[in-house]
C-alpha cells in the first residue's frame, strides 16, 4: 500500500474517533477560546494599541491548545496498545507519522476557524483584508508546529516524560516558526498588505517543508521498533 | 507486494532492554501446518520471542528467516503475518466491525467490508459487533482480536495467552481453529499457561526459562 493512502486512513480514522466523542475538540476549543477571552480582557486597552497585543495572544492560544491536541491524539495509539493495530500492517512506518499529523492539522485548523474570528471581533480589528491571509498564515504556523510536535509524540508513544520532552523539545523547535508567525500577524494587524507579508509566509512555507520533510524520513525509523 | 514462506527459524536470537536480558541464544525452528505452544514462567521470554518473530522489536543478536526472507523485507512479510497479544491492540472507541475494516483495508485486502462481515459471521460475533469495544467484556474483545489476526489469511499466526477471558464455548472454537489454521498450513505459534490448552492444541510444547529454551524438568 502507498504511503499517501496507508496515512489518509490513519488519519481518517482519527477523525471518526473524534467526530464520535467530540472529546479533543470540546476539551482542547474551550481552552482555546478562554485563553483569548481571558487574554483580550486582560490586555484590552483601546482600539489602537489593541492590534499590538492580539498577535500574541492568538498565537499562545493556539500553541498551547495544539499541544494538548496533538497529546490527546497519541494518548489515543497508547490505549490498549492499539497502535501497534497501525505497527503490525504492512504499510510504511512514515505513512503512521503522515495520518497523525494530518488529522492533528484538521482537527486544529478547525478550531482557529473559531479562534480567528473570535480574535478579531474581541481585539477590534478590521476584518477587511485581514481574514485570508491570517487563515493563511495560521495554517503555515500550524502546520510546522503540528509536524514537529507529532514527531516527537511519535517517540514518546514509549516514554514515560513525554509530556515533558514535548514542552522541552518542541517549544525551542518550532520557535522560528512561531516567531514569523507573531511577527507577521502583528504586520497584518498593523495594515500590511498581502504582498507585504508574502516574505514571513516564504520563510513560514520553508520550514514546514524542512520539518515535514525531516519527519517523514526520521519517523521511518523511530516507529520500526518500540 | 506480499511474501511467502513455509518454514520460520530463529538462529541464537537474542534481545536485550538496558541490562535486562530477555531472550538468551534460542535456535527454533517452524513448518507450516505445525502448531508449536510455548509455556514457561513470567518474564522467561515467551511474549519477547513472539514481538521480534511479528517484527515489533528487533533482536540485539542472532536472525529470523521467513523462508528464505529477512526482517529486511517487513512490509511485504507483515502481510502474512497474523498476531494476537496479550494487550488486545483495538481501538477502544471504535467497533469491532470498524476495527476489523481498518485493519483490513490496512491489508489492502479487497471488499475489506464484506471480509470483516463474513468473519464477523463465522465467529459468530454478531451481538456486539456494532458497539463501541470499551463496551466488551475481555472474552469479547479478545475473539475480535483473533478475527482481526485472521483477516488476510496469515501464513505465520501469533498467539499470546489467546484463551484468555474466553468461555468454555469459546475456547472449544479457539481449539477448531487452531486446528483449521494448521491444516491449512499456517504455522502456530502459542504462548500460553495452560497446559491442557497446549496439550490439546499443540503438535510440540516447548518451555522457556530466563530467555532459554528448556527440558521441562528444569
Amino acid at each position: 500500500m502507498n504511503t499517501l493512502r496507508a496515512a489518509l486512513l490513519v488519519a481518517l480514522k482519527d477523525l471518526q474517533l473524534e467526530l464520535r466523542t467530540k472529546e479533543i475538540l470540546t476539551s482542547t476549543g474551550l481552552f482555546a477560546v478562554l485563553v483569548v477571552t481571558l487574554g483580550s480582557l486582560a490586555f484590552y486597552t483601546d482600539p489602537v494599541s489593541s492590534p499590538n497585543v492580539a498577535p500574541g495572544v492568538l498565537w499562545i492560544s493556539i500553541l498551547f491548545c495544539g499541544i494538548l491536541l496533538i497529546g490527546r491524539s497519541w494518548s489515543l495509539e497508547r490505549e490498549n496498545d492499539a497502535v501497534f493495530a497501525l505497527l503490525l500492517a504492512p504499510i510504511p512506518r512514515a505513512s503512521i507519522y503522515i495520518g497523525k499529523t494530518i488529522s492533528a492539522l484538521a482537527m486544529l485548523f478547525a478550531i482557529e476557524l473559531l479562534l480567528v474570528p473570535l480574535c478579531l471581533v474581541f481585539f477590534q480589528i478590521e476584518p477587511k483584508g485581514v481574514v485570508l491571509p491570517l487563515l493563511a498564515l495560521v495554517f503555515l504556523g500550524s502546520l510546522g508546529f503540528v509536524s514537529t510536535a507529532s514527531l516527537f509524540s511519535a517517540v514518546g508513544i514509549r516514554t514515560r516524560a513525554r509530556d515533558l520532552m514535548l514542552s522541552v523539545l518542541v517549544f525551542p523547535l518550532v520557535a522560528p516558526a512561531l516567531l514569523a508567525s507573531a511577527v507577521a500577524t502583528r504586520e497584518l494587524f498593523a495594515g500590511a498588505s498581502m504582498s507585504e507579508i508574502i516574505g514571513w509566509m516564504r520563510i513560514l512555507t520553508a520550514f514546514d517543508l524542512l520539518f515535514v520533510g525531516f519527519g517523514v524520513w526520521v519517523s521511518r525509523h523511530l516507529l520500526a521498533e518500540t | 507486494m506480499k511474501l511467502d514462506f513455509e518454514h520460520v527459524s530463529v538462529t541464537r536470537l537474542a534481545k536485550s532492554y538496558g541490562p535486562t536480558l530477555a531472550l538468551a541464544g534460542v535456535d527454533l525452528g517452524f513448518d507450516a501446518g505445525t502448531v508449536t505452544a510455548i509455556q514457561g514462567s513470567n518474564g522467561s521470554g515467551k511474549s519477547t520471542l513472539l514481538w521480534l518473530l511479528a517484527m515489533l522489536a528487533y533482536p540485539t543478536r542472532g536472525e529470523i528467516r521467513y523462508g528464505v526472507h529477512g526482517v529486511s523485507r517487513s512490509d511485504g512479510l507483515r502481510g502474512r503475518i497474523g498476531f494476537v497479544a496479550h494487550q488486545l491492540q483495538l481501538y477502544p472507541g471504535l467497533s469491532g466491525r470498524e476495527n476489523l475494516v481498518l485493519a483490513a483495508k490496512l491489508q489492502s485486502i479487497p471488499y475489506a467490508e464484506k471480509r470483516a462481515d463474513d468473519l464477523c459471521e463465522a465467529l459468530t460475533l454478531g451481538e456486539y459487533w456494532n458497539r463501541p469495544v470499551r463496551t466488551y467484556s475481555r472474552g469479547q474483545a479478545q475473539r475480535v482480536s483473533i478475527a482481526r489476526a485472521l483477516l488476510h489469511e496469515p501464513r505465520l499466526l501469533l498467539m499470546d495467552e489467546p484463551a484468555t477471558g474466553l468461555d468454555v464455548k469459546s475456547a472449544a472454537s479457539l481449539v477448531e481453529l487452531v486446528e483449521r489454521e494448521k491444516q491449512q498450513g499456517s504455522i502456530v505459534i502459542i504462548v500460553t499457561h495452560e497446559a491442557k490448552f497446549a496439550e490439546l492444541v499443540a503438535d510440540r510444547v516447548l518451555y522457556m526459562d530466563r530467555g532459554r529454551i528448556v527440558e521441562p524438568s528444569a
